[in-house]
């Protein structure tokens, strides 16, 4: 399959008082229809950045960005967010919830946006909250689920518009180990069964295994481009040092 | 039954589409029911948000409620100076009183010379009515202590009905009753009707008989006054009416008593009303009697009503100026910043929410309207539910505002309030929200979780 997501001399630079900090730095990327792509790096290598940036949330200093048939990086905030709409799922690491809503109803918002009868806006998020298997919690609140369960509710509401891509910011990075685990398996079984493209930040090495593809960024630039065994063996050494 | 029913039902909807007005605002709660509708998981979301902090929610609105009652309050006595301030230019009254003196004592001869508009040419215009009007204050205290002390207007009762703004809106039972008593008056002049206030403060009730010691008619003492009845609620409620010969008699009986006229025999007459078509008989008018010799001395003046209101009202002009251009601004410059803190606050505490809807697609423009829509929500049913209370409370429980200005009755709330307090509501919470709200619009995603992480 072709790339869905094309990046070419990306840069980012942010300006604190005269001094320029160059956060990515002539950074090329493709993303394969399908794949499921996790991005590792230091704190301030720029992952997160670059993912704002393949999600329509940010826009580039220079370069460009190409999701699908888009060509993102040209667009304003105004466009993007529409583009946003119907081609980004995005998981939060805190899920981001809105707590005075249900999870029906916390599933339901992105597809106020688009032009859908209240019939087909319930039909979506019934199939989204059955996907991640919370049929049963649709009217609690997110004060009433569990981390595991409120990080559900933020992917159903990231795959409900049935997006592009799904860009997903440390998922895991809230909760508990079982949790994390039910997590990650259910993003997997999301890329396979519904062929959803997934960008990952990820400072987890068991995370980052899930992905069928590694990329190592460091001080804005990609420095290294491992498989899903390698971080394996990474998670191992990290929890049996010698 | 059920016929009778559906007709009257029908009449209603035909009389209430009458009034172009009607139909206009019954459209437009139409068009805001259907953008209800259609805007309902939007509407859910904004009225949502507002119980994520019930306290704050709860403490906004009241203020909102309060200030609103309190401009509801003033605009309601402010609107009804303006409206008898403002000239009219057919079917108005033009008042005749002594040129040069206040008060205006003339003599009661010239009542029937005004009937005629002092007309002495051919070609001269005459007013299609004129009511006399004479003031006697008289105290039930044979002392003449001021605790009982009730003002009277001594009116021809005939004119009462024709005449009298303050009686012209009156419900059909109402009039009803007003006629019976204004019959009752001409059938036997020894009878009076009281104000309601009036009757409470001297502690009587109707069907009494009372005798009046006059305070400004020396010797004009006038014994067996039958209270016959109250004026309806809120018309001259702190003044009685009597018939103007009962007066004009005792006035006559003292001259025959004590073999010369009362010294306020020829000073009588307190004002005069004219009533007349338009504008350019007034100029006639107004002329032809000031150009009479009929009425030298005293000499008159002749104004209409609403600048003889005016002029009266000229010493409390500074007062409702400040009230008016300072106070009002004022109290609605402080509703906008109370609800600008509430809003500021509440998108200060919601900017991850909002960036979060920013990235569920959430242009910024729907963001801003997302947060005036939560204030003007505020705001509609505050300003509603204020104008409505003060409507109701002060109109029907209160029987209007009573405010020592002049001769006003107790002030009633204008239904316009209904709609000024809702209006008013919502555009002070647009202008108090409008920074708060582009400052929710201007939230940059990427700046809002780079400080989160």
């Amino acid at each position: 399959m072709g790339p869905i997501v094309e990046v070419g001399n990306l840069h980012k630079f942010f300006r604190r008082g005269s001094e320029q900090i160059d956060v990515l730095k002539g950074l090329n990327l493709e993303v394969p229809e399908g794949e499921f792509l996790a991005l590792m790096g230091p704190s301030g290598s720029g992952k997160t950045t670059l993912l704002n940036l393949i999600a329509g949330l940010d826009t580039p200093s220079r370069g460009t960005i190409r999701v699908g048939d888009q060509l993102i990086s040209t667009m304003g905030e105004g466009k993007l967010a529409a583009w946003r709409t119907r081609h980004v799922g995005f998981v939060f690491q805190f899920y981001h919830l809105l707590p005075v809503l249900t999870a029906y109803e916390n599933v339901e918002l992105p597809l106020l946006l688009l032009p859908l009868s209240a019939a087909q806006r319930k039909q979506q998020v019934t199939t989204a909250l059955e996907l991640v298997g919370l049929t049963d919690r649709m009217r609690h609140r997110p004060g009433q689920l569990s981390g595991g369960q409120q990080q559900r509710v933020g992917i159903a509401r990231a795959i409900v518009t049935d997006p592009t891509i799904l860009v997903a910011d440390e998922p895991t990075g809230d909760l508990d180990a079982h949790s994390a685990e039910d997590i990650l398996n259910l993003l997997v079984a999301l890329q396979k069964s519904l062929q959803k493209t997934i960008v990952m930040v990820t400072h987890d090495p068991r995370a980052a295994a899930r992905a069928a593809r590694i990329l190592h960024l460091d001080k804005g630039r990609l420095v290294r481009e491992t498989g899903p065994d390698s971080a394996e063996s990474l998670f191992q050494r990290a929890v049996q040092p010698d | 039954m059920f016929e009778s029913t559906l007709r009257s039902l029908d009449e209603r909807i035909m009389a209430f589409l009458d009034s172009p007005w009607n139909v206009v605002l019954a459209a437009l709660g139409l068009f805001a029911l259907v953008l209800l509708y259609a805007w309902a998981p939007y509407v859910r979301l904004v009225v949502k948000s507002m119980r994520r902090n019930p306290l704050r929610t709860l403490l906004t609105g009241s203020a909102t409620f309060l200030l609103v009652m309190v401009i509801t309050m003033i605009w309601s006595v402010l609107w009804l100076l303006d409206l008898v301030t403002a000239e009219r230019s057919r079917d108005f009254k033009a008042i005749v009183t002594e040129r040069w003196q206040i008060p205006s004592q003339m003599p009661f001869s010239y009542e029937r010379i005004l009937e005629d508009g002092g007309a002495t040419r051919r070609g001269d215009v005459k007013p299609q009515n004129v009511m006399s009007w004479q003031f006697y204050g008289g105290t039930l205290d044979p002392k003449k202590s001021r605790e009982n002390l009730v003002f009277f207007f001594a009116l021809d009762p005939a004119k009462v009905l024709t005449m009298m703004d303050e009686f012209r809106d009156l419900n059909e039972d109402e009039h009803l009753e007003m006629q019976k008593m204004v019959r009752a008056v001409q059938e036997d002049k020894r009878r009076i009707v009281l104000g309601r206030d009036c009757l409470k403060r001297i502690n009587k009730r109707v069907g009494e008989r009372i005798s009046l010691f006059s305070i400004n008619y020396q010797g004009i003492d006038l014994d067996d006054c039958e209270i016959i009845g109250t004026l309806p609620e809120g018309r001259l409620t702190l003044f009685g009416l009597m018939h103007r010969d009962r007066l004009n008699n005792a006035l006559d009986a003292y001259e025959r008593k004590n073999g010369s006229p009362h010294p306020l025999a020829k000073k009588s007459l307190n004002l005069v009303w004219l009533q007349i078509p338009d504008t350019e008989t007034y100029g006639k008018l107004a002329e032809q009697i000031a150009n009479s010799p009929s009425f030298a001395d005293p000499a008159v003046k002749v104004e209409t009503a609403s600048s003889g209101i005016s002029s009266f009202l000229d010493a409390y002009r500074d007062m409702l100026w400040g009230v008016r251009w300072l106070l009002v601004p004022a109290i609605l410059a402080t509703l906008s910043m109370v609800i600008a803190t509430a809003i500021s606050i509440s998108v200060r505490e919601r900017r991850i929410e909002m960036a979060v809807l920013k990235v569920l697609g959430f242009g910024p423009t729907r963001i801003l309207f997302m947060v005036l829509a939560e204030a003007a929500f505020i705001g509609l049913v505050s300003g509603a539910l204020s104008a409505g209370g003060a409507y109701l409370y002060i109109n029907k429980a209160m029987g209007g505002l009573r405010l020592p200005i002049a001769f006003f009755p107790p002030f009633r709330i204008p239904l316009e309030a209904l709609w000024w307090g809702p209006t008013l509501g919502i555009l002070t919470a647009l202008v108090g929200s409008i920074f708060p709200a582009w400052s929710a619009r201007s939230v940059r995603v990427s700046q809002v979780f780079s400080k989160l992480a």
